[in-house]
């Protein structure tokens, strides 16, 4: 085809053609113009397909450099009213709240934990962050909000048994411990450990009991301690008066003794 | 508010065969589907309707499906649907099957009517809301040979504006248009000459809606 247009031109003298139709070019390649396919382009057409493509205007400022706009949950929904209220009374009524990090575990895994647990009467609590969120930021445990990230669940319940509790979770390795809320104190893991260590309620009570009453059992060897101290100064005497009765008769003893006083 | 009624509501019949069948076989001439519509791309008398994205042919059985699954689907006490398409006129032949090449044209098979894209293939108007409309018009639309949308007056409005946008803020300083008219780097030795017109826009009977 090239060969003939060169023909062409340059044989019939013909003027310059100011467009050169490709209709003899591609009539022996097959297919039409408008096909039932999608017709292969040509490389040139594909590429100035590319190149003639849409630029959509881009902003001076990039989207993600602005301040993000987040939509808060409706409060409307009566479904979530409701789970707020009872994360309220959640936090109102449990004396023990540990937060722990929970991670993927078979489903009879957690029936069992959820079983050891209820004998200790610690209850198993699944939370929505969102909703355990908002209400934390309005109550006053401030602290514990940076701990309601990614998958977690709630260990309540109303006596403080944190070794038997931290004993379970020993066993359990998917649940992690991240902080707990015993008594309105805010504890980290170390300090959940710590109060762990220390002794039950009346152990210390106990033993504050027995430290007070150090002091007056003291105070009345104390106030004693000068008639014990005379008391046995006299019986040395005596013992040392009948020594010298026996052995010979020693008259500055008793002298003695009266000086010392 | 200025709604015209037509007497019946429903879509008419439309026969398989023109009344005066053709006994002349004619050429493929493809070129009616190739391009944009120039006829029928404005709304009549109704307020919705279905676009055609694509060209394509309509044979009767596409023009029963419409008519039936429209008429089965509206109401006819408060809405009207009309035709912005011909019947079938166009013959196609088909050689029967299994012959070799040769012999001359096959006989002619049936009728078809050649649908450009931008064209409106039916029109539904009425005290109807586009919500109401929308979900059969959605399921013609899939049927249709070609792609197709539902449009409201007020979609095909925003389309057409959006269009417009687009090729004013764009920000790619080479268009289609601007290297062809040109004819920058001898791109017109392997562009047709109708991509003068088409600009880019169509390829064969597709409608290249992401461009420009």
């Amino acid at each position: 085809a090239p060969a003939a247009k060169m023909a062409a031109l340059s044989g019939g003298g013909a003027p310059w053609r100011r467009g050169w139709l490709p209709a003899l070019r591609f009539v022996r390649c097959g297919s039409k113009a408008v096909t039932r396919h999608w017709k292969a382009m040509h490389f040139q057409r594909q590429k100035l397909m590319a190149v003639t493509e849409y630029l959509p205007p881009r902003p001076a400022v990039p989207p993600r450099c602005l301040p993000r706009e987040e939509e808060a949950l409706e409060e409307d929904n009566g479904y979530v009213r409701l789970l707020r209220r009872q994360v309220q009374e959640v936090f109102r009524d449990y004396r023990m709240i540990a937060v722990c990090q929970y991670n993927a575990m078979p489903g009879e895994d957690v029936v069992l934990m959820r079983h050891y647990l209820q004998k200790y009467d610690i209850e198993v609590k699944f939370v929505l962050n969102e909703i355990v969120r908002h209400v934390l930021s309005q109550s006053k445990y401030k602290t514990l909000l940076p701990l309601f990230v990614a998958r977690n669940i709630l260990l309540v319940s109303r006596e403080t048994k944190v070794k038997e509790m931290l004993r379970v979770l020993k066993g359990v390795p998917q649940v992690n411990l991240l902080g707990a809320c015993i008594d309105d104190t805010i504890l980290s893991r170390q300090g959940v450990e710590n109060f762990a260590k220390l002794p039950s309620l009346e152990a210390a009570q106990g033993q504050t009991a027995g430290a007070l009453a150090l002091l007056p059992s003291q105070t009345s060897s104390l106030l004693q301690r000068g008639s014990v101290h005379l008391t046995a100064l006299l019986d040395h005497h005596i013992g040392r008066l009948q020594a010298g009765e026996t052995g010979s008769p020693d008259e500055p003893g008793p002298e003695q003794s009266a000086g010392d006083q | 508010a200025g709604i015209i009624f037509p007497e019946r509501p429903k879509l008419k019949f439309m026969d398989k065969v023109p009344a005066v069948p053709k006994v002349r076989r004619e050429p493929r001439q493809l070129r009616d589907i190739r391009g944009p519509s120039q006829v029928a791309t404005d709304f009549i008398q109704g307020q919705y309707g279905i676009l055609a994205l694509g060209g394509g042919y309509l044979h009767w059985g596409h023009l029963e499906m419409i008519r039936l699954t429209i008429g089965r689907c509206m109401d006819p006490r408060t809405m009207f649907a009309i035709w912005r398409v011909p019947a079938p006129s166009k013959p196609v032949t088909r050689k029967s099957l299994g012959h070799r090449m040769g012999g001359g044209k096959g006989p002619i098979d049936h009728y078809v009517t050649a649908v450009k894209s931008g064209r409106l293939v039916v029109e539904v108007g009425g005290r109807c809301e586009f919500g109401e409309v929308k979900p059969f018009l959605t399921q013609v639309a899939r049927k249709l040979p070609f792609p197709a949308v539902p449009v409201s007056r007020d979609g095909l409005q925003r389309m057409r504006e959006e269009e417009e946008e687009k090729k004013l803020n764009n920000q790619n300083p080479w268009t289609f248009e601007r290297v062809v008219t040109a004819n920058m780097l001898g791109m017109r030795r392997y562009l047709s000459p109708y991509d003068l017109q088409l600009k880019g826009r169509y390829w064969g009977k597709f409608f290249l809606k992401h461009r420009v």
